[in-house]
């Protein structure tokens, strides 16, 4: 045995020269850390710029906004939904000028009969719904495949919102799919990677009727006058509550709190009650408590998050929630745990963790805000004697408490795209499309959901009819958004890096909740977002 | 084991001490199987103890993560990948060890400083390579990068070092071949080492997520790994899900691993161990 | 000899060839690839190049700074512990007696758990609400949570790591202390040497080759972690991340680096000359061990 030979001096002769060489590793790293610029990774590779506030004047010059889709107003003979007739921009379309959409790629619905004569158009569709919601959608699907003969599609499942975007993203266009569907915040980037067929030139091509639409869930997905994508499955965050908890605290379990004073008084009176430990359970998860909700607030009290009216008027520039309404915010929810009792779970990157914080066996909520489409899953959940003395009627659901009160938000979930893969392809896609927002598709998937239906005649069907009848916990969702305030800030912002602006606005909301100070990490927020927004923009070509 | 005198009071001791570590060990898999085998909405009332038994949540799992499938793919690539390293490990450790030729040195070297490569440096570019090459969804892109390892060569090329050079020139006075030696002495005296790495490449192949999540679009092509994804995002009803996919995924691994325990811990001994 | 030489230079190639098809294809090219992408920013499919200050800059940047120190301090947690875990469960399990072979086995379970499949696992354990340990233990593990507590969030991402790789750690060990001939524990036994001298004057220098090869391992595994930090914290808890690593700051959801191949690139490729750093401390070692078959 050689290794023998090893023993003794030599060996730690050797281990003195390793020891020696570690030390020197960790003084390098110590040299490295020391040129620490201070600057964010974002910024690596870019020349210094000035400060994107100071350079950009396209508030200023740009047009107003044309707040409706355009889709709405071209569905001949139609009336326009009540909500968006004070805000159309004047009647008569102006035909003389070129619109956008016409330098766009363009839909022919028509040639779907043609392209289908010696066979269905086999389409492929990616989309990030898994489990229950993703078996519902095989389902609908299957009964669209069945239908008809002119169409079939493949349903690919892709891991997630996540996932979906990043292998889109990383794909050229021969392996992207036929359609796709991506979340909200995506939809500024969809636009930029010029890889999609908007959905007007199809529902102009096919004089495609979007009246019985809620105006909202088409406006999420128009940006510049262009109606880029279709909404299909809509969520909103609503407030879940256990009444007995509130029964205990002495406060009405049928009249839970709508503006944010009221809130702070009842999460006040529950634990100075102590009919609970915490009064309401608050996260900072980027498409939660830190970001999606901030931007719910903000359209709540009728603020823009960003500005040229959200990016909708033209590409934003900057963020604006770290102006006067965005500090007194996370002032509030900052007061919520220093004074209310409020329980902060963290990043809640599992989107679970806020709704299990009422399950707590120690120390629970009585309170949390929460997407509403996690409505039947807690329903589920609690009817397995998971709270100890709650009974799943006993969880009440009612609009999320804003500024103002709880009527209004943004809308939240996902949207169908179709990507530019030929004409065929494309009117295929369409065609599957107006299959799953149409009233009785909307109908079918709200009830099995609890999503929000997209259209309003979808409400006179069964199944979601007597649903929201006999449940109508599941209808709060759709009256909240149906109340939200006829203004541009109802709009939610379309930034290209949302996802990354959602990630450092969920950072502040982090610090606050933790005891930082508000203006200072919406400031630092903010800087951050604008130099996210600002390379984005010169990487895209401003 | 003569030197062993262990008394009776010590032997009882060791016993509790290996029985208290083998629970710290097995802790995370009980609670996992047990919540396997719960309806969803109870896995978490008494973590502990079974009860209200049930085979609907694997078999959901088993179903919505379509794992029937996925481990037909699974058990495809990882028997070629396994295979190929092999013989690819074989092939060029004996070149390495039994042959001269210009440039051994600095090709070894240039083989040996592959070990260092992250995998995920090389991530971006191989899936660019793949998408040109229009294999996205399919088994090359599954395989491919995976078939030869400077792992596997080395730890070849170590157990081929312990071969006596007196025995090539013996052989080859026989008139033995390189390919003749390669396949009838090397190949035999490294059986050990030959099958650790087999059962390594084995394991580390099945249980690839990264890489097959980026090459695949299509659930044709999920391996178990990126078949677990499906249920990753269980709702709140249903959180033991994706723990009834994990025991799946994870049993047939726990199969190979009692059955070849003994190679596994026997080539180590003989192979790269020694390096 | 030069004869000799070029004569074997054909088989050596029929031979090496496979291999350095692959190796020189799927490692070698993309690094190259990746040194060259790295100089450049991506948006949606649109590159620019910025030239090699950009490797400079994503080094010297607060995201790369932090996530070093991470990493860092990632690997000195998981790897000295797995080791010692390692080494113990090894040297318990050694000695010969009745029913020895079952520990083996359950010892070196965990090997048969990939990244995913462990870190769903500890997800659950470590849940503050739902999970067992919170249940039972309650205390640090309900309020906040581990993984959701910024002091504690790495060293529960290290448990879990520590736990999937304890089977390996175990494996190598194992075959590495009976590697070690009995006669020289005789030899010691026959000095007087105690049960802890015969340990550290004889199996420890027998298995440091062993020992090496381990720690290496667990460094390379320490330091591209992904899926644990994926599944179990996502990098956070925000504000101040503390988990998340290099890797993960390359390939992480939300961070500048999504969706840009160009800083990705630039990110891995310093990763990978953090490693080649880390290597040529380990390999050193290692490098001595090598060549003595001959």
């Amino acid at each position: 045995m050689t290794m023998l030979d090893r023993t003794g001096r030599d060996r730690h002769g050797r281990d003195r020269h390793r020891l020696a060489l570690s030390l020197l590793v960790i003084g390098g790293v110590l040299v490295a850390s020391s040129c620490r610029s201070g600057k964010s990774l974002s910024s690596a590779g870019y020349p210094n710029r000035t400060k994107p506030a100071t350079t950009t004047t396209v508030a200023a010059t740009a047009p107003p906004a044309i707040t409706l889709a355009p889709g709405v107003t071209l569905a001949p003979g139609d009336t326009l939904p009540v909500a968006t007739t004070s805000t159309v921009a004047p009647t008569d379309p102006p035909t003389t000028l070129p619109r956008p959409l016409d330098s766009l790629p363009k839909c022919n619905t028509s040639v779907l009969d043609t392209a289908s004569a010696s066979g269905p158009v086999n389409i492929t569709f990616w989309h990030g719904l898994a489990n229950e919601l993703g078996t519902e959608l095989q389902t609908l699907t299957d009964q669209y495949n069945a239908s008809q003969n002119k169409v079939h599609v493949n349903l690919e499942f892709q891991g997630g919102y996540d996932q979906t975007i990043d292998k889109y993203l990383q794909s050229n266009q021969d392996n992207r799919p036929d359609m796709v569907q991506m979340p909200e915040y995506m939809v500024q980037q969809m636009i930029d990677t010029k890889s999609t067929v908007p959905t007007q030139a199809c529902a102009e091509s096919d004089s495609y009727d979007l009246s019985k639409f809620i105006p909202q869930t088409l406006r999420a997905y128009a940006s510049q006058s262009v109606q880029w994508s279709m909404p299909f499955n809509v969520s909103l965050p609503v407030l879940f509550y256990l009444k007995p908890r509130f029964v205990a605290a002495g406060l009405d379990p049928d009249n839970p709190p709508q503006t944010l004073d009221e809130l702070l008084a009842a999460c006040k009176q529950i634990v100075a009650s102590k009919a609970s430990a915490k009064s309401i359970s608050l996260d900072s998860d980027f498409d939660g408590g830190g970001g999606w909700f901030i931007e719910q607030w903000l359209a709540k009290a009728g603020e823009f998050y960003a500005d040229n009216q959200n990016g909708r008027a033209a590409p934003a520039t900057k963020v604006l929630y770290d102006g006067a309404a965005g500090v007194q915010l996370l002032t509030f929810l900052k007061s919520l745990v220093t004074d209310g009792g409020a329980a902060y779970v963290g990043d809640n990157a599992s989107g679970t963790d806020t709704l299990l914080k009422l399950a707590d066996k120690d120390a629970p909520a009585a309170m949390t805000i929460a997407t509403s489409a996690s409505l039947g899953p807690v329903l589920a959940f609690v009817k397995g004697g998971i709270i100890p003395g709650i009974t799943a009627d006993q969880v009440g659901v009612s609009y999320m408490p804003g500024p103002g009160g709880g009527l209004g938000g943004l809308v939240g979930g996902a949207s169908l795209y179709i990507v530019n893969k030929g004409d065929a392809k494309a009117a295929a896609a369409w065609d599957y499309m107006k299959f799953l927002d149409s009233a009785q598709s909307q109908s079918t998937w709200a009830a099995a959901t609890g999503y929000v239906p997209v259209r309003t005649d979808a409400l006179d069907l069964d199944p979601i009819k007597t649903v929201y009848v006999s449940d109508p916990r599941f209808k709060v969702p759709y009256d909240q958004l149906l109340g939200s305030k006829d203004a541009p800030t109802s709009e939610g912002p379309v930034i290209g890096p949302l996802l990354q602006v959602r990630k450092v606005t969920a950072a502040a909301v982090a610090t606050v909740l933790q005891g930082g100070d508000p203006q200072a990490a919406l400031t630092s927020a903010a800087q951050q977002a604008d130099d996210l927004i600002s390379n984005y923009a010169a990487q895209n070509g401003g | 084991m003569a030197i062993d005198h262990v008394s009776s009071g010590r032997k009882v001791g060791r016993y509790i001490l290996l029985a208290l570590m083998a629970a710290v060990v097995l802790f995370p898999i009980y609670v996992m199987v047990i919540a396997s085998l719960k309806p969803g909405n109870k896995a978490f009332v008494h973590p502990l103890l079974p009860g209200d038994f049930t085979f609907s949540t694997l078999r959901e799992a088993w179903n919505s993560g379509s794992l029937g499938r996925a481990l037909w793919v699974s058990t495809i690539v990882s028997v070629i990948v396994t295979l190929a390293e092999v013989i690819t490990a074989i092939l060029a450790a004996y070149a390495f060890v039994f042959l001269k030729f210009p440039g051994q040195k600095i090709i070894f070297a240039i083989f040996l400083a592959t070990l260092l490569v992250p995998l995920e440096a090389t991530l971006t570019v191989n899936r660019r390579t793949m998408q040109s090459l229009g294999w996205l969804n399919s088994y090359k892109a599954l395989t491919l990068p995976f078939l030869a390892t400077a792992f596997g060569i080395f730890m070849i090329r170590q157990v081929f070092l312990t071969i006596p050079k007196e025995m090539r020139e013996a052989a080859s006075m026989d008139g033995l071949g390189h390919i003749g030696f390669m396949y009838e002495v090397a190949v035999p005296l490294s059986r050990p080492t030959i099958g650790a790495l087999a059962l390594f490449s084995f394991l580390t192949s099945w249980n690839q997520y990264l890489w097959p999540n980026l090459v695949t679009t299509n659930a044709k092509y999920n391996t178990v790994q990126t078949g677990l994804k499906a249920l990753r995002f269980a709702s709140l009803d249903k959180p033991n899900l994706v723990i009834a996919g994990t025991v799946i995924v994870a049993l047939p691994i726990f199969v190979v691993l009692i059955a070849f325990q003994r190679q596994l811990v026997r080539g180590l001994t003989a192979g790269a161990v020694k390096g | 000899m030069k004869k000799r030489r070029w004569r074997d230079a054909g088989l050596a190639a029929v031979l090496i060839g496979p291999s350095a098809a692959v190796l020189g294809l799927f490692v070698i090219y993309p690094l190259l690839k990746a040194v060259w992408l790295g100089r450049e920013r991506c948006s949606n499919a649109k590159c620019s190049t910025n030239g090699w200050h950009q490797y400079v800059d994503a080094f010297r940047s607060n995201e790369f700074q932090d996530a070093l120190v991470v990493t860092l301090k990632y690997a000195l947690i998981t790897v000295p512990i797995g080791l010692v875990l390692g080494i113990g469960l090894a040297v318990l399990a050694d000695k010969y007696i009745r029913g020895v072979g079952i520990f083996r086995t359950i010892f070196s379970s965990t090997v048969a758990t990939s990244v995913a499949v462990a870190s769903v696992m500890w997800f659950f354990l470590f849940n503050p609400n739902i999970g067992v340990l919170a249940h039972y233990l309650g205390g640090v593990f309900k309020s906040p949570g581990l993984l959701q507590d910024s002091h504690t969030a790495l060293w529960a991402v290290s448990a879990s790591s520590i736990w999937a790789n304890l089977g390996f750690t175990f494996i190598v060990v194992t075959a590495g202390l009976q590697s070690v001939p009995k006669d020289l524990y005789e030899s010691a036994y026959v000095d007087g040497a105690t049960g802890f001298g015969r340990f550290t004057n004889v199996t420890l220098p027998m298995i440091s080759p062993t020992l090496l090869f381990a720690t290496v391992v667990l460094t390379t595994r320490a330091f591209q972690s992904f899926g644990e930090i994926d599944i179990l914290t996502a990098g956070g808890p925000a504000p101040t991340n503390p988990t998340t690593t290099l890797t993960y700051l390359a390939y992480g959801k939300g961070l500048p680096t999504s969706g840009d191949d160009g800083l990705r690139s630039t990110v891995s490729v310093l990763l990978f000359f953090v490693l080649l750093v880390l290597a040529l401390v380990q390999f050193r070692g290692l490098d001595k061990r090598v060549h003595y078959g001959n």
